[in-house]
């Protein structure tokens, strides 16, 4: 599987495809950004007054995305097994 | 029909526990863990507190698990324009006993999984539960992400902090904000003789008003800490998701917390940076009172067929660092449970109704979703007073934490426990910690398997050393 890594965050690997496992509901979502600011990954974007998942590609799982949104329009699941984050170093 | 008696979802801190003890007692059981590796996306600053080893599973205090350093002095440091203008280091012990032993993730679960497959656990890595099988309100098992249905007698989830079957299953809801900490942490590489000249076996804090900008403010999150390695250092803060009212920008908040903190404070500038490299950063979101705050401490740990431990269940990862012991004492608990049901052949809602029951009365597992007085640090924000701020550290991470009326309770009613059961308990204390000690002298620990990808029993095959 694929293995990437950043240059904002050493010591951590994102291996293969984990797929949109965040996803936004544009119908629930008021575009108030609590997403954007609790983000570290800078995943997501508002754009026309809603906030859309920019990319996943430095996303550390973490939900913090999911527990502001008071809207309950962010969806968040796990990746698929073996996908995703990783580190030595947590 | 049934796949196993027990499935164990995550493989973390507390899981492996869980899966061990059911494994011993003869069941047939699956432990099921999302990441390759199990503890590769477990996020933690990590010092485990000597009472989860005490008191925790006998075999993690009779085994020699990978501990990076014993920690036997907390320093708290009182930072203002970015001096140190205090120091308490009331809190301390002598070696060899110690307050706690920091570690990495990674090959501490590992380790911990290791054990569980000893026991004659299956563990498999890389499989996500996806949701649980659900029949007339119960549980009956797990869905992977293959598709696969895997049915069993008792579900016992340990899956972190978002707990997503125990919500799947419309047995809890999601944590609060209120109640939860966004947190960072940059890995920095040190020599092994500088961290020992720098630091010793002591860890340190930073605390300061919120006009220092090297931390959140007072209450609303972690303090500035650095946690000591074999040949690292740890530094972490955070931030709750809900500080006094609103949802801060905490993504250009913490790491400039932490660019402020090496810019200004002279212990960092002049003792530290010179000697270390950065390694990594790593973020996670950890729950400090998902078990405390009225909306949601009450929420049930059990359900028809479910079993919920550690994080999952809000017994949470507090600003007392009491994460890995209550999921390692609610992992045992919810073993026992599951093993009782299992034999009986009842899994229903009122013969798992016991673990409710065992984990209330737990003397570490009570405290950590009764104890109001975490709150007291916001106060402080209100009074203003280096004086207030200062007793209240004292009391919380300096010698006040031995008196009876703080951590002295639990600890107080543990050794009592412990002593009923076994007059000879601290015998057992003293020799672990010697050898915990020894261990790590001669930095000599089990070896761990190599990289978990096995899904049958070790049975005394090589194992490898893992590369961290």
């Amino acid at each position: 599987m694929e293995i990437r890594t950043s240059d904002r965050f050493p010591g951590v690997e994102w291996v293969g495809d984990p797929g949109e496992f965040i996803r936004v509901d544009e119908s629930k979502c008021d575009g108030c950004a609590n997403c954007v600011r609790v983000c570290l990954a800078e995943c997501f974007e508002i754009r026309e007054k809603k906030a859309r998942v920019r990319t996943l590609a430095e996303c550390m799982e973490c939900a913090a995305c999911w527990y502001v949104c008071d809207k309950e329009a962010i969806l968040f699941s796990w990746p698929p097994g073996g996908t995703g984050f990783r580190t030595n170093w947590g | 029909m049934v796949d196993y008696d027990v499935v164990v979802v995550g493989s973390g801190f507390g899981g492996p526990v869980a899966a061990r003890k059911c494994a011993e007692a003869g069941l047939d059981t699956l432990l099921l863990e999302r990441s390759e590796v199990p503890g590769e996306k477990v996020v933690s600053g990590l010092v485990i507190p000597f009472y989860g080893f005490t008191f925790g599973p006998d075999f993690i205090r009779e085994g020699n698990p990978p501990l990076e350093r014993p920690i036997c002095k907390v320093v708290n440091r009182f930072v203002r324009d970015g001096e140190i203008y205090a120091t308490d280091a009331t809190l301390r012990v002598p070696k060899p006993l110690a307050l706690g032993y920091a570690a990495y993730c990674k090959p501490f679960c590992t380790w911990l999984a290791d054990k569980a497959v000893e026991a004659g656990a299956e563990l498999r890595t890389s499989t996500t539960a996806v949701e649980p099988i659900l029949e007339k309100g119960a549980v009956r098992g797990v869905i992977t992400d293959k598709g696969e249905e895997i049915r069993c007698q008792v579900l016992i989830d340990a899956g972190g902090t978002q707990n997503r079957l125990a919500l799947q299953a419309g047995l809890r809801r999601k944590y609060l904000p209120e109640s939860l900490e966004l947190y960072m942490i940059w890995d920095f590489e040190m020599a092994k003789e500088d961290v020992d000249e720098t630091f010793g076996l002591s860890m340190e804090f930073f605390h300061a008003f919120p006009e220092e900008g090297i931390g959140a403010p007072l209450g609303y999150g972690s303090t500035l800490y650095i946690f000591t390695y074999r040949e690292s250092i740890h530094p972490g803060l955070g931030q709750f998701l809900v500080t006094r009212g609103e949802i801060p920008n905490a993504a250009k908040l913490l790491p400039r917390y932490f660019e402020n903190f090496q810019e200004k404070v002279t212990r960092w500038k002049r003792d530290i940076a010179p000697k270390v490299r950065l390694r990594a950063v790593t973020w996670d979101v950890c729950p400090i009172y998902a078990g405390l705050i009225p909306e949601t401490r009450n929420m049930p740990v059990f359900g028809d067929g479910i079993l919920v431990i550690g994080d999952a269940a809000g017994f949470e990862a507090s600003a007392f660092g009491d994460g890995v012991p209550s999921a390692w004492f609610s992992a045992e608990l919810a073993a026992e449970v599951a093993v009782e049901a299992v034999r009986k052949g009842d899994s229903s809602r009122s013969a798992l109704h016991q673990y409710e029951r065992r984990v209330k009365e737990h003397p570490y597992i009570t405290w950590i979703i009764t104890d109001w007085r975490r709150w007291d640090l916001r106060k402080i924000l209100v009074s203003r007073s280096e004086a207030d701020l200062r007793r209240m550290i004292r009391d919380h991470w300096g010698i006040g934490a031995f008196r009876y009326r703080y951590s002295g309770r639990p600890l107080a009613k543990a050794v009592r426990e412990a002593l009923r059961r076994d007059p000879r308990a601290p015998l057992k204390w003293m020799e672990m910690f010697s050898r915990y000690y020894r261990n790590w002298e001669e930095n000599r620990f089990d070896p761990l398997s190599e990289s978990g990808r096995y899904t049958r029993p070790l049975a005394g095959k090589t194992h490898l050393q893992p590369d961290i």
